[in-house]
């Protein structure tokens, strides 16, 4: 009995530490991630990604970009930094435009010239990450 | 079933009314609610059409706007909603000419309807008046009244009240386009402003697409269906052509740059941009009345 107690206490012991490291607070990187806008962006929408300690594969939003505007997307990382964290662009036929990852580098940020107007896609993803989470910005200028 | 509007004046039975059909839930459109926020996502931030109508050289004019003081007038909840949205924009709008006094009637205006609604907590009046006394801190007030209404929008979204997140929206969305058009007609040798207008054509096909659903369970959002779809008909003369081709990217300073080598032309004239506005107006008067 007393090693079966022992037992139920470990594996309760590893199901809680495995939710504890999933656990996951986006808006405090989304918080980081808003005022490292570059200067001139005007803040448009923050974007939460929590990727459930890795159950899933991406996190997705949309928004239409106007033709004539600059807009930049940030990535801020619960691993520190934007360790781990990806963003892809699509346009509305889903065509892929970029991706934050040149020749294997993480970028913290991209800046998109748009010149064609219509819903764009902002997909993330992980890469290495150990925490699955973190949080996004999008900013605009003209 | 249930609806979203309450006929009766006394706003206290009009926010227990709001509050028990939190509890209860409203009936809900033969969609997902993974597609309604995906939509509601498509929905562009005021911020950036009011932006371009400074940039334009537009003057501000005060007479297009909502008037603040009719904020007792709107007594149901649909009202509520769909003008916090009006008055949200009218609330940018001033921030980006500077007018923080004047933005600070819009701001109590907000706040009232937000309380009405249950969402008031979003609003930190006093930070933001504090702020309006300076114009040097525009961005910030900028900053926090883009969070506080995106912060609404996730609320009512997480909440099972997308269809008051779509009321806020469109309304916002709406003002912004009213607001544009007065600006073009006025500056018609600004051409940028037309075709901001002419570009909501996309905008507005999703805001069908999604109150389409809606207007399927709920009459007030099915009133206000039948009443856009004059303006998707003042649209139908809008065509926009695009061109594709392949982006360039550099990397400066750790950011990727991409350069769009595509292109998108909006074929509109004055005249559609007065027809656009004629409608808008139509229906504005009978959501602020």
């Amino acid at each position: 009995m007393k090693v079966l107690k022992y037992i139920l206490l470990v594996i309760a012991f590893v199901f809680i530490q495995q939710e504890t490291q999933a656990q996951c607070v986006p808006t405090e990187s989304v918080k980081v991630c808003i005022p490292k806008l570059a200067g001139g962006f005007h803040f448009l929408k923050s974007y939460e990604i929590n990727g459930r300690g890795g159950r899933l594969e991406k996190v997705e939003y949309s928004y239409p970009f106007a033709k004539g505007t600059m807009y930049m997307v940030n990535l801020c990382s619960a691993d520190g930094g934007n360790q781990g964290l990806v963003v892809t662009l699509y346009d509305a036929a889903r065509k892929q435009l970029a991706t934050s990852v040149v020749n294997g580098q993480q970028l913290q940020a991209i800046v998109f010239n748009c010149q064609r107007t219509g819903i764009y896609y902002l997909t993330y993803t992980f890469d290495n990450s150990t925490s699955y989470c973190g949080g996004s910005a999008l900013g605009f200028k003209r | 079933m249930l609806t979203v509007s309450s006929c009766g004046s006394d706003k206290k039975d009009d926010a227990d009314a709001f509050l028990s059909e939190l509890d209860e839930g409203i009936d809900a459109p033969a969609i997902s609610e993974e597609t309604i926020n995906d939509i509601l996502m498509q929905i562009p931030a005021p911020i950036e059409i009011s932006m371009l109508m400074k940039e334009s050289g537009s003057a501000y004019d005060r007479t297009i706007l909502s008037n603040p003081a009719d904020v007792s007038k709107y007594n149901t909840t649909f009202k509520r909603a769909i003008n916090l949205g009006i008055y949200g924009t009218d609330l940018i709008y001033t921030n980006i000419f500077n007018k923080n006094q004047e933005g600070l009637a819009y701001m109590k205006s907000v706040k009232e309807l937000a309380d009405d609604l249950n969402i008031g907590q979003f609003f930190n009046i006093r930070l933001i008046g504090r702020l309006a006394t300076n114009n040097d801190n525009l961005d910030s007030i900028m900053l926090i009244t883009t969070q506080n209404f995106n912060a609404i929008n996730r609320y009512l979204q997480e909440n099972k009240r997308a269809n008051l997140s779509i009321l806020f929206l469109v309304g916002g969305w709406m003002e912004a386009v009213h607001i544009n058009c007065k600006m073009a007609i006025d500056n018609p040798e600004v051409t940028s402003l037309a075709e901001r207008i002419g570009e909501q054509k996309i905008i507005l096909e999703n805001i069908m697409l999604l109150m389409s659903f809606y207007a399927e369970t709920d009459p007030n959002i099915k009133e206000l269906y039948e009443d856009m779809l004059q303006l998707k008909e003042a649209y139908g003369n809008i065509e926009i052509t695009y061109t594709y081709a392949e982006p360039t990217t550099e990397i400066v300073d750790g950011v990727l740059m991409i350069k769009d080598n595509s292109s998108s032309t909006v074929h509109i004239t004055l005249d559609n941009v007065k027809e656009i506005d004629r409608v808008i107006e139509t229906i504005r008067t009978k959501l602020t009345s």
